[in-house]
């Protein structure tokens, strides 16, 4: 069922999320970049803006994240768990991210399911933003996540100028909705309609552009992609770890122990597998010691049929920040488009 | 969670970030698409820049060794210590010094400087300079009048033609790398001279493979090439500058291949050439030669002034430049003015209300092996001049040593004295990059226990030597450091505007060009019957010793784990090489030179040609004997 609210009860229903929780939201800082932040009050909410280049995945799993507690007892050691159970709402994500975490968490649910991470992303309720506009470099249409979301969402606003469409995708989004009801009203067939023509405008804003995913994914599935090819598309390549941190969908992480006299933390700290000593073995050995063996590895995990077909989808959800951050030349599209022409850059 | 935006503490590029916390506490980084430098993206050294900050080995309390031990002390007891033991030191007529650091902010290195030339009165004053960026300047200034870059990393992309003297710029430069990488993209000619094919070189249309130390055979044969275009066709090839005639008597019996009058042409004929310059090896002045040279090739093409072509220095470390602004080199005063320029004293007594010495400082690598009291302020000398571990010998027998820095690092073990200083997230100053981009270091957190911030104990130590003046904020510092050195006039309120704020240093007016003779090729006559092999030292700096990569585990895995497997180092060679010793399955080889001889373990390398040894930055210890106080030198190689 859907819902409206009128654009100025906005602020309302913000004021109310933040007495319920934490509110996460785009704002722009002194810098002029849009950060997702906490926010204190309504009006930091930014409504008309470009995707952050640093992504929302950080509030379900940050770059540094304290999991173990580990104290010295005389000859034991005690060993707790930490959980941050904080009640969080993100606000006005877009949808390639609301996929992404998605993404994430059926990852972290796979056995043996993580608890630390479903913990905070069981606290964590998105509202999502549709994409009447969609960004300049995002590419969401090929992988199904976007401009806007049929699933993965508690709530999933739409801009129809006077008012938003709500939707309501979950038990966590009906709460969210809760305890201010004369907020929202039934949408009317206006709205709803308005909502399926704003899609399809999105849609058509992707017209020119020619998704590569599937003749990739049929060669690298296969194996069919020549090594002298990823070579030459690794020489491009900066190590930078970049398309990792600002991916979605990229999970990988590494772990450390933080040490405090007596006491340690253990923590994950994201990781990228780009860099060279991802995989090294404490043997010295390094299965993947060439970058054009990680980069391979790298892709053949983002869009090859095996992993399509354990995932539901590719490792990507079209947001374009590999475009964007990658110091080299090599994102996603470059390389999917390469591959499926089988030459780089001639 | 709150995003304070920064700069990145690593090479001298000067990427900017946010610098993410939670409850005080640093938990990642932010890349800022906004920021004129990086737009968006970081190395892999700027994505982990918290790490080290956070699991640092840190110091937390001022230590004194008592007995053979460190003693935690109070702050006082601590400054009146050193201050008491560095007059007595200067009272019995000893030797005191003062070592700077580009891992430091301008304000701490510019107080570094003023405590040495105003509070112990000496010139003994420096950083690695010499290593990383002297030859390098000196080359320059012979050639341009000034050290200084022409070019922004940003006007890189968009050249036609780029000349890269390669030390391996992916690794030690990855955002003037990245670049590079947008020029070739859109068709730009990249034209690499070095001795080993890199990955730059491997995206290059022209790779002019030379033997360690003779890269001055690839420059003098692309001046030759492009004299003889104007020769050719004066018009259209713009050759400019007096004194070619003596460049030309000396270049112009070098041999041309087809290869150096196609890469001549490509320079020539560009309307926006970038020349990209790292430190070459080689011996006594050759990489000043080098320097020079490269310039002049610049400078001759017109490209040296052009709107969008330039030549830019690759500096190692943050901030390099900003140390050389600050005057922490021995012969230069703040604003990098020779100590001998009067105008320049007079500046520096009238604003430090005391006389400055006239005699001349020792370099860093004298310095350690001469001085009886020694202040380091953020550096492990042994992992950043040349001579490596013999530094830590050498700092064993200075008398009282003092070591002002934020992490636990091999010097800060042995000194006399230890003051806890915070680190580059928590606080305030500036950095300048290699385009002499002034930059904001912002606090994100605070430093643990009692450490304190690193200008405010310089100026405390100035103080206790009569050279005080009341600083309540680094802005303060950096307002002094516009009346020393006067190109940093206006910088704190350009900062002060809001946003990132970085600030270009004005370009001096002076800037004009002088053609020189180049010499005679280089290091021809390096190898020689008895020793056909050259060895060299790759890189002028090693990042692996840095605690900001050291302490960092992300960054300390890709960086430490050669180490771990190779504790006594190795040379690399190519394959046939190695094959033409006959070594039956051993590791090792025998390097013998006019130095002495070393057997070090080998790695095979498909990059290398033969007849090239090369030792990285890193393992120059494991070789010394055999380099000398070179970086380049002949060697025989046979089995152990
Ligand atoms: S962002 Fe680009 S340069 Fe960096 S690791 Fe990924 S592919 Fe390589
Ligand atoms: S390129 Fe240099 S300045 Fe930029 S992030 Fe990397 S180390 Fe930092």
């Amino acid at each position: 069922m859907a819902f409206a609210i009128e654009r100025q009860a906005i602020t309302k229903w913000l004021q109310k999320l933040l007495e319920s929780g934490e509110v996460i939201a785009p704002v722009r800082g002194p810098c002029g970049d849009i950060l997702f932040s906490t926010i204190h009050s309504p009006e930091k909410v930014e409504w008309n803006f470009q995707n952050p280049l640093h992504p929302p995945k950080q509030f379900v799993l940050p770059q540094t994240d304290p999991i173990v507690k580990i104290k010295r007892n005389g000859e034991r050691h005690e060993v707790a768990p930490t959980y941050d159970d904080t009640r969080r709402f993100l606000f006005n994500v877009r949808s390639c991210d609301a996929k992404g975490i998605a993404f994430l968490t059926r990852m972290y649910e796979m056995e043996p399911a993580d608890a630390s991470y479903l913990r905070r992303a069981n606290n964590l309720t998105i509202i999502s933003l549709a994409c009447n506009i969609p960004c300049p470099l995002g590419f969401c249409v090929c992988t199904d996540s976007g401009p806007f979301l049929r699933d993965s969402y508690d709530v999933q606003l739409t801009d129809l100028g006077e008012s938003y469409l709500v939707e309501v995708g979950s038990e966590k989004g009906e709460t969210a909705l809760s305890g201010v009801p004369n907020l929202f009203h039934p949408a009317t067939e206006d709205e709803v309609s308005q909502r399926k023509r704003l899609e399809i405008e999105a849609k058509n804003h992707f017209e020119q552009e020619t998704c590569h995913f599937a003749s990739a994914m049929r060669r690298i599935s296969t194996g069919r992609v020549q090594d002298a090819l990823w070579e030459k598309m690794s020489d491009s390549c900066l190590e930078c770890g970049g398309c990792n941190m600002v991916c979605p969908t990229c999970y990988c992480f590494s772990v450390k122990d933080l040490g405090r006299v007596g006491a340690w933390v253990r923590c994950r700290m994201w990781d990228s597998c780009q860099y060279a000593a991802f995989t090294l073995e404490a043997s010295g050995h390094n299965p993947r010691a060439h970058r054009k063996e990680r980069m391979k590895r790298r892709f053949f995990h983002k869009v090859s049929a095996q992993y399509y077909q354990r995932d539901g989808m590719v490792g990507c959800v079209g947001c374009g920040r590999c475009i964007k951050v990658c110091l080299g030349a090599t994102n996603m599209p470059a390389v999917v488009g390469a591959i499926r022409k089988g030459k780089w850059n001639e | 969670m709150s995003a304070v935006p920064s700069t990145c503490p690593f090479c001298s590029c000067g990427c900017g970030f946010y610098l993410l916390t939670n409850n005080g506490q640093l938990v990642g980084v932010a890349p800022s698409e906004t920021h004129p430098v990086s737009s968006g993206r970081l190395c892999a050294r700027g994505w982990s820049a918290h790490e080290a900050a956070l699991w640092g080995d840190r110091l937390r309390q001022p230590l004194l060794r008592q007995n053979g031990k460190p003693e935690s002390v109070s702050w006082d007891e601590a400054l009146d210590h050193i201050a008491g033991r560095l007059k007595a030191l200067i009272d019995a007529g000893k030797p005191v010094g003062v070592l700077g650091s580009p891992r430091a902010t301008n304000e701490e290195n510019y107080l570094a400087g003023k405590l040495a030339r105003a509070g112990l009165q000496t010139n003994n004053v420096d950083f690695s300079y010499h290593s990383i960026c002297g030859p390098l300047f000196a080359g320059l200034e012979e050639v341009c009048g000034e050290h200084t870059p022409t070019t922004s990393l940003n006007d890189i992309a968009s050249s036609q033609t780029i000349l890269l003297i390669e030390g391996n710029l992916a690794e030690t430069h990855p955002r003037a790398a990245s670049s590079v990488m947008k020029a070739v993209e859109k068709g730009a000619h990249l034209v690499t001279i070095g001795y080993r094919i890199t990955q730059m070189a491997r995206l290059s249309s022209l790779h002019l493979q030379t033997t360690p130390g003779n890269e001055r055979e690839a420059i003098n044969g692309l001046l030759a090439a492009i004299l003889d275009l104007r020769r050719q066709d004066r018009t259209s090839v713009a050759v400019r500058g007096e004194g070619y005639e003596a460049l030309w008597r000396d270049v112009k019996s070098v041999k041309r291949t087809e290869e150096l009058r196609q890469a001549a042409e490509w320079i020539a004929r560009a309307e926006r050439a970038t020349f990209l310059l790292a430190c070459t090896g080689g011996q006594g002045d050759q990489p000043q030669k080098d320097a020079a040279a490269f310039a002049t090739l610049a400078a001759i093409t017109g490209h040296l002034d052009r709107p969008g072509s330039g030549l830019l220095p690759l500096l190692a470390r943050s901030n390099v430049r900003g140390a050389c602004d600050m005057g922490v080199i021995p012969e230069r005063l703040p604003g990098y003015d020779p100590l001998d320029d009067e105008r320049a004293r007079q500046r520096l007594q009238d604003l430090w209300g005391k006389k400055l010495p006239s005699d001349h400082g020792w370099g860093a690598e004298n310095l350690l092996q001469s001085v009886s009291g020694l202040i380091v302020v953020a550096d492990d000398p042994p992992s950043v001049v040349r001579m490596g571990r013999r530094a830590m010998a050498a700092m064993g027998r200075i008398e009282f040593l003092v070591v002002l820095d934020a992490f636990v690092t091999p010097t800060v073990r042995i000194a006399h004295a230890v003051l806890p200083i915070a680190n580059f997230a928590e606080t305030e100053g500036t950095l300048t990059n290699m385009e002499g981009r002034v930059q904001r270091l912002r606090t994100a957190t605070n430093p643990p226990g009692e450490a304190r911030i690193g200008w405010q104990v310089l100026a405390e130590l100035c103080a206790r030597f009569d050279v005080g003046n009341s600083y309540t904020s680094a802005t303060d510092v950096l307002c002094e450091i516009a009346q020393a050195a006067p190109r940093y006039a206006g910088i704190e309120q350009r900062l002060s505007e809001g946003g990132w704020g970085g600030a270009l240093l004005k370009d001096s007016d002076n800037a004009k060009f002088v053609v020189h003779p180049t010499g005679a090729t280089g290091a021809a006559a390096l190898a020689f019957a008895g020793r056909p092999h050259v060895l060299a030292c790759d890189g002028a700096f090693d990042w692996g010793r840095d605690p900001l990569v050291l302490f960092s585990p992300t960054l300390s895995r890709d960086y430490q784990s050669e180490r771990k497997f190779f504790p006594n180092g190795f040379v690399e060679m190519c394959e046939r090489d190695v094959d033409a010793l006959n070594l039956g399955g051993q590791r090792h080889v025998r390097l013998t030179s006019v130095h002495g001889d070393a057997v070090v373990p080998i790695r095979v390398r498909t990059d290398l040609k033969p007849g090239v040894l090369s030792v990285p930055y890193a393992f120059r210890d494991h070789v010394a004997s055999v380099l000398g106080s070179d970086s380049v030198t002949a060697v025989n190689v046979e089995p152990p």
